[in-house]
């Protein structure tokens, strides 16, 4: 009961934000001001992504949408561009995961793999065409690959620390008669 | 259950994917705008940033310096290792540093005896690096001076010995230097003794790219880089590295500036060069009068 009440449900959106910007504030340290060879993981698309299918009313999409723009103003990266994309990556997540009830975290990881995929290739492609100066594309796809790999942390974190879980029937029984 | 789900979706279903589509449709054309009118949005980005950062600040200097300080203690682990090198290294210094005053007594002997009066105008104010760009992909620190200290885009900004970077995008606290490495930088050098003009482009590695060579023949590793002032944007004269050569054979500029800790950074204040607008009064490019023309040169033989 506690895990649907709106206190809960309004906390659980402020803490959305606040790891949003933790996460941007470690991207910001100005620790290593070299060109690096590696670019680290996209935890913030990774978290986004696990919440998204765990709890969507915890990440409303007009939240999703203002925190990606802060960070891509903030990162330094064509504005919109990217928050676009993930928004509506998010958004298919969703449904998918509507679909299918319990589906398999490999399923799970499988199709959050390919949609991050397809919002690389597709920022790519939408970049070329707009003739916008691009980043290397080793960097582009060792970042993939570790956001990728990084996602089933991401969900244990989100899972154990955060309690961010899957509502069980019973749950949605409850929100379902209260609404 | 499901029953009741889906008729709860009936009615909002259509809702949420108008929404979705109209938040869509507000993102791309926030991306368009700046893609057409990339200065205002930039201008939007650099306040952003100005209203962001500095709030952060409390935060992330204890943060930065408590990081930093982790890793200087790893190297001090190397320590008599270091030690040792840094012996060697000051006996090297001492012959230079012999040769070093004796060029400087040479220098200021010379200068005395030319009469040169170096570039007044050349001052500086000096900023504390507050973030980097965030992302491994661009190459650029934000400083904590801005438009309250009279920075203007593209001046160019130095740590002690060498060229770091321009400046690009200012708030009213803070400003932002596109480094050298970062792939949108390019700036017109000198190569010396030989003299060569080229640019330096940025490829998000250490060694910037030397493009636009016109003679490949004339430069050799080591020789020393400095900004050319062409284009007006910079002051001539400025360190910016060495030649050097990489393994494919590409021409490439060893930077001077310290890049592994930029900490200080200075802004110098560049107020444009001075335009040679008229042709001179002695030669006319156009014979408007011969009389006064004669008299001209008449006069200049006098005074011969």
């Amino acid at each position: 009961m506690n895990n649907l009440s709106a206190s809960r449900v309004w906390t659980m959106r402020l803490m959305y934000v606040g790891l949003a910007l933790v996460i941007l504030f470690f991207h910001l340290l100005p620790l290593d001001t070299l060109p690096s060879r590696w670019a680290p993981p996209d935890l913030l698309i990774a978290f986004t992504f696990a919440w998204s299918l765990r709890r969507t009313d915890f990440v409303p999409i007009l939240l999703i949408a203002g925190v990606m723009l802060l960070a891509d103003f903030m990162l330094q990266r064509p504005p919109g561009l990217l928050s676009a994309l993930i928004v509506a990556g998010s958004a298919y997540l969703r449904n998918w995961s509507a679909g299918l009830s319990d589906a398999s975290f490999l399923g799970e990881w499988a199709s959050v793999g390919l949609v991050l995929v397809s919002i690389m290739v597709l920022n790519r492609v939408i970049l070329g065409l707009t003739v916008v100066e691009q980043a290397p594309l080793w960097l582009v796809l060792i970042q993939l690959v570790l956001t990728i790999m990084v996602y089933p942390l991401v969900v244990f974190i989100s899972q154990s620390v955060l309690g961010v879980r899957k509502l069980t029937p019973a749950d949605v029984d409850i929100l379902g008669g209260r609404s | 259950m499901a029953k009741d789900r889906s008729q709860r979706e009936d009615y909002t279903a259509p809702l949420r994917r108008l929404l979705l589509g109209a938040l869509l449709l507000c993102l791309l054309g926030i991306f368009l705008v700046w893609r057409i009118d990339s200065p205002r949005v930039e201008r939007f980005r650099a306040q952003v940033t100005d209203k962001v950062v500095p709030s952060m600040e409390w935060a992330m200097v204890p943060v930065t310096a408590t990081i930093n300080l982790f890793r200087d203690f790893q190297s001090y682990q190397r320590l008599s290792e270091q030690n040792r090198e840094l012996r060697s290294e000051l006996r090297q210094m001492r012959a230079w540093k012999e040769a070093a005053l004796q060029l400087e007594q040479e220098n200021a002997r010379l200068l005395d005896l030319n009469n040169v009066r170096l570039d007044p105008q050349l001052t500086y104010v000096t900023g504390v690096v507050m973030a980097d760009s965030g992302s491994p992909f661009r190459q650029s620190v934000l400083l904590n001076v801005g438009l309250r200290d009279g920075i203007v885009d593209g001046w160019a900004a130095m740590d002690g010995i060498g060229l770091v970077g321009r400046i690009s995008g200012v708030g009213q606290n803070t400003a932002r230097v596109i480094l050298l490495t970062d792939a949108a930088s390019s700036i017109p050098a000198t190569i010396q003794p030989s003299g060569q003009t080229a640019l330096i482009a940025g490829d998000n590695s250490a060694a910037p790219v030397l493009d636009f060579l016109e003679n490949r023949e004339l430069v050799r590793p080591g020789d020393r880089v400095i900004t050319s002032g062409d284009g007006g944007v910079f002051p001539a004269g400025l360190l910016i590295g060495q030649v050097a050569q990489d393994p494919s054979g590409r021409l490439r500029v060893r930077l001077s500036a310290d890049y592994e800790r930029l900490e200080f950074l200075r802004v110098i204040r560049h107020l444009g060069h001075e335009a040679i607008e008229t042709p001179g009064d002695i030669v006319t490019t156009t014979p408007v009068d011969d009389g006064n023309a004669q008299v001209v040169e008449g006069e200049e033989a006098v005074d011969e």
